[in-house]
């Protein structure tokens, strides 16, 4: 299936002429934001240049603390950020505060505390029921000012966050138009927020289907942030199977009640490793039963067991009961984020980080990289793919990868090399990029460049390569040769 | 899963020249020598399902033109005949038919030479030699038969002698490449092209766009043909190594070569291959194969054909059983070392290449459809299998040398055919299996062996991946497997 979401923020409309009469005023022009910023794009092919630039419109709202929220889409990249509000004609500059990647969420900081004069903060409600209505404020295309949709709650369920690409939250499907521009503006039912606009699909693809951010999911990121950082959401780190086969329950040990799922494989970067183990059967999570299809029954709802552990934060403790081999224990771990998964997920707000050596562009395997070039050989994609399930962190914390080559004298007969994943420079080995640029710092009269899986070397002459800097630094514009900061772990 | 027929590769059918069909000055009846020496061979093929492997795909047919080699004996390629359930042969000249039958084939050297069931059949035709004697620049014909039995020949300018790709993947070997308007006649699987009056190739594959041919080149037939007398046949050898160009001067700077070395870097020795029995190893830089030397791209100079890969050198030059002398340079030194060639049998892999008219190994478990890993599974993903089959198998296959000790089979769980007992297991599919009942599986034997002693009353099959282990009742699945065969 192809799942095309569009969260477009990127269409300016602009009006023809102004309406000759104003609409009545509603209440929710004192808290809703429009939302203008200016990004621009990392260029993964050329990491050293700035990147492309955009301009995109959304929506936000005014919450406590003279705060803005609004999607972390709509502000991504941002370089300059400009609010406005209705019935004010100022624009004001804007900055992020704290963004949530994993979640979609931001909240803006404006500089000029006036423009919070005469706005009315919006407050959070509960999780709406199904079939019941909502509207929808935002600034879509079709026009410069405020638009409001109506619709009704159609499912409520775990989503993929397409931002990041790999998180799933709770999410709650609604009938009403989401068009590009309502992206972070206010879902209202009764006077509060329900939620926050965020996706939905491609008209071709299917109809009237949007989705917004729930109230949990806000709500956790507002506490998140409430000690002045965002930490993100914690993970068990852990894959686990649902108990259904009669056959599999005996096997285990289990009674034949329905109860208890089984722990597939544990990361070893995760919280769960060293307290899990592989075979493990989970029968309660914080003293809730866990049934054998992996729900639980928490504030009256079935949920899947992971939601207990959506709604914690790092350093929470979560408890199990487990069937061990066949003997009854009880282990409690303290939770933490999953860093290796996020090779798999887009990258925001940080320049592409590489190498530039002889011509040679080295850069660190992740999502932007596989999207910008998408590559055909088959090892590197076993690396992208099975990095968190074969644990190739272990050995490869980073997947240095020979991009590309800018073509040179120096470099004329490596070009077969290009996606081949490096092992060692020197006979020393490469984990990140860090010892990357580190070995290239360390002078040698050869730099003697190993491939995963291959014995040939690239071999590099230092004299070559300071002859050849100048040069490819002037023919392709180089602005600069390294960028290694803020590596994943 | 799609569910494709398994074919060898996707471009070997002759397609219509469509526009082309003004008559092309260079097509003229074939001399008359030629007119006794081919026949129509028509063979009704059908491939083994590997999605299914119980069963066949559905049959298809191919035409093509066999070559008289000497008595009773007809050559064509193997692609022709792969597969086949039925061979039949129809002489040009009357149209009688007889069946035949496959003596060899070669799927890597693309050839198969097939015999006739009745001795007088061919009686009266006149065998055809092969000459090895083709150069670039020169005319060869392509010989076709119009429906009602007259020959066509079509004249094919050699563009290129060199290695390169035949029907599959892994296979290189001495090809001709012509440059050949040629019309789509029914005979579109092997075609004879003549120099003379001599055999000089076998048409391959055509592009009727570029309007090229690829065509099994003379010395491959020869090899072949020789090869083909000696019991068993041993197939092309190979020398079982890789290497790539050492162009590079830093690189050469770096290990110490002479520029007049030349040489090739040893990128790759395969476990147990005739490279590594001798004693060749990794990084050994090879400058010289008996008295031929090795340029920096691996090419050496053919006294007719002029540059041409070594490969040809260590597969076709020399037959299975014969040494060729290596020289490397290894840490500045060189040395010689005594390669004694053979092939590979396909059986050692640990996943096949290609499987072709044999069944896919399978053992069903209460359900569970259990396969030993082979190309030809993969390959029913479709043209694009190395990025839509499953990731894990591909690179299994991709990289078996590195990643799996010689005689180590993969199995997998290939599918489930829903049961009581596999309730709660029908997501699972292409599982590569680890242990069945305690014991380390290494291949499909090892598997029915361990299948038949369940611990404690349940089989439990230990994955290589999530969910890692499932069980089976050992009774519920003995008690079912009639019922099973039944309802599928």
């Amino acid at each position: 299936m192809i799942r095309r979401v569009v969260f477009v923020t990127f269409f300016i409309f602009i009006a023809a002429h102004a309406f000759a009469q104003a609409p009545k005023p509603v209440e929710i022009r004192k808290s809703l934001v429009r939302i203008t910023a200016t990004s621009q794009e990392p260029d993964y092919k050329v990491p050293w240049n700035p990147g492309a630039m955009s301009v995109g419109v959304g929506a936000g709202f005014v919450i406590d603390g003279d705060r803005i929220m609004t999607n972390a889409h709509v502000v991504s990249n941002a370089r300059f950020i400009v609010v406005e509000k209705e019935d004010d004609p100022q624009h004001y500059p804007a900055t992020v505060q704290f963004v949530g990647h994993d979640c979609d969420l931001a909240v803006l900081r404006v500089l000029d505390k006036g423009f919070f004069q005469n706005t009315r903060p919006l407050s959070t409600g509960g999780i709406p029921a199904i079939e019941s209505p909502v509207s929808v404020y935002g600034y879509p295309i079709g026009g410069e000012r405020l638009s409001v949709t109506r619709g009704i709650i159609s499912r409520i369920d775990f989503q993929t966050y397409t931002h990041s690409g790999i998180d799933s939250h709770l999410a709650v499907q609604i009938d009403a138009a989401i068009n590009p521009g309502n992206s972070g503006g206010p879902v209202m039912q009764d006077g509060k927020v329900v939620g926050v606009a965020f996706q939905g699909y491609s008209g071709d693809v299917a109809q009237n289907v949007g989705y917004m951010i729930p109230t949990p999911v806000i709500r956790r990121f507002l506490k998140d942030i409430s000690n002045g950082r965002y930490d993100g959401y914690v993970d068990l780190s852990l894959t686990y199977f649902k108990l259904v086969n009669p056959a599999e329950r005996r096997g285990l040990g289990l009674p034949d009640n329905e109860q208890g799922v089984m722990v597939s494989s544990v990361s070893s970067a995760g919280c769960s490793f060293g307290i899990l183990q592989q075979g493990d059967v989970l029968l309660t999570i914080d003293n809730l039963p866990i049934a054998s299809d992996g729900f639980v029954q928490l504030d009256g709802e079935r949920v899947e067991m992971p939601e207990i552990v959506e709604r914690k934060f790092k350093g929470d403790k979560v408890k199990f009961d487990i069937l061990r081999n066949k003997t009854k224990q009880t282990v409690e771990m303290q939770l933490s984020g999953n860093w290796p998964y996020l090779i798999q997920a887009n990258r925001y707000d940080t320049p592409p980080r590489f190498v530039l050596f002889g011509g040679l562009v080295f850069q660190p395997l992740s999502k932007n990289f596989m999207d910008a070039y998408q590559v055909d050989d088959m090892r590197l994609r076993y690396f992208y793919n099975f990095f968190v399930t074969d644990e190739i962190f272990k050995s490869h914390p980073e997947v240095i990868v020979l991009s590309n080559i800018l073509p040179d004298p120096v470099n004329a007969y490596l070009s077969d090399l290009r996606f081949q994943i490096v092992d060692d420079i020197n006979d020393k080995k490469i984990r990140t990029l860090e010892d990357m640029a580190a070995a290239f710092a360390q002078k040698s009269d050869y730099y003697v460049i190993h491939f995963v899986g291959s014995v040939r070397p690239a071999v590099l002459e230092r004299s070559a390569v300071e002859r050849a800097r100048d040069r490819i630094i002037g023919n392709y514009n180089v602005q600069r040769e390294q960028y290694v900061e803020g590596g994943l772990k | 899963m799609r569910a494709f027929r398994a074919i060898l590769i996707a471009i070997w059918v002759l397609q219509t020249a469509a526009g082309a069909a003004e008559p092309t000055p260079k097509e003229a009846p074939a001399p008359e020598e030629q007119k006794g020496s081919v026949v129509r061979v028509n063979s009704t093929n059908q491939a083994f399902d590997f999605s299914r492997p119980w069963s066949k795909a559905a049959p298809f047919s191919r035409r093509g033109l066999g070559v008289l080699i000497d008595g009773n004996n007809i050559l064509v390629t193997a692609e022709l005949v792969a597969n086949s359930d039925y061979i039949e042969l129809e002489r040009a000249d009357g149209g009688e038919k007889t069946t035949a039958t496959v003596q060899v084939i070669d799927y890597e050297a693309n050839l198969a030479t097939l015999r006739s069931t009745n001795p007088k059949f061919l009686d009266g035709m006149q065998p055809l030699e092969t000459t090895t004697d083709v150069k670039t620049g020169d005319e060869l014909s392509v010989l076709q038969l119009e429906s009602n039995g007259t020959p066509v020949s079509t004249k094919a300018l050699v563009t290129t002698v060199e290695v390169g790709k035949y029907a599959l993947e892994d296979s290189g070997y001495l090809m001709f490449r012509m440059s050949c308007p040629l019309q789509f006649r029914e005979n579109s699987f092997t075609l004879p092209i003549v120099k003379g009056n001599k055999l000089a190739a076998f048409l391959m594959r055509y592009d009727s766009r570029s309007q090229t041919i690829d065509a099994i080149a003379s010395p491959v037939i020869q090899h072949f043909l020789v090869e083909s007398q000696h019991d068993p046949y041993r197939g092309f050898p190979r020398a079982g190594l890789g290497f790539s160009p050492t162009r590079d001067p830093q690189l050469r700077r770096y290990l110490k070569l002479r520029d007049a070395d030349g040489g090739v870097y040893v990128n790759q020795v395969d476990q147990n291959g005739p490279a590594a029995k001798a004693g060749v190893k990794e990084g050994d830089v090879l400058v010289a194969i008996d008295d031929k030397q090795v340029d920096p791209d691996g090419n050496y100079l053919h006294p007719i054909y002029g540059k041409l890969s070594i490969t040809h050198l260590t597969t076709t030059e020399v037959y299975s059983g014969q040494s060729v002398v290596m020289t490397v340079v290894r840490n500045g030194e060189r040395q010689q070392l005594h390669v004694e060639l053979f092939r590979r049998p396909i059986e050692d892999y640990a996943v096949e290449p290609y499987t072709i008219g044999k069944h896919p190994h399978y053992y069903i478990l209460g359900g569970l459809v259990f396969q030993e890993l082979t190309r030809q599974y993969l390959r029913e993903w479709g043209a694009n299998w190395l990025k839509d089959a499953p990731q894990r198998l591909v690179y299994y296959d991709r990289f078996q040398s590195d990643l799996l000790p010689a005689k180590r089979k993969i199995v997998f769980l290939s599918q489930i055919l829903p049961t009581e007992d596999t309730v709660g297991y029908e997501q699972l599919s292409n599982l590569v299996v680890s242990k069945l009942n305690g014991r380390d599986i290494l291949s499909l034997d090892d598997f029915a062996a361990a299948a038949k002693n369940p611990v404690a009353g349940f089989h439990k099959i230990e994955f290589e991946e999530d969910p890692h282990e499932i069980y089976l009742d050992a009774k519920q699945v003995e008690e079912g497997s009639d019922q099973l065969q039944k309802t599928y």
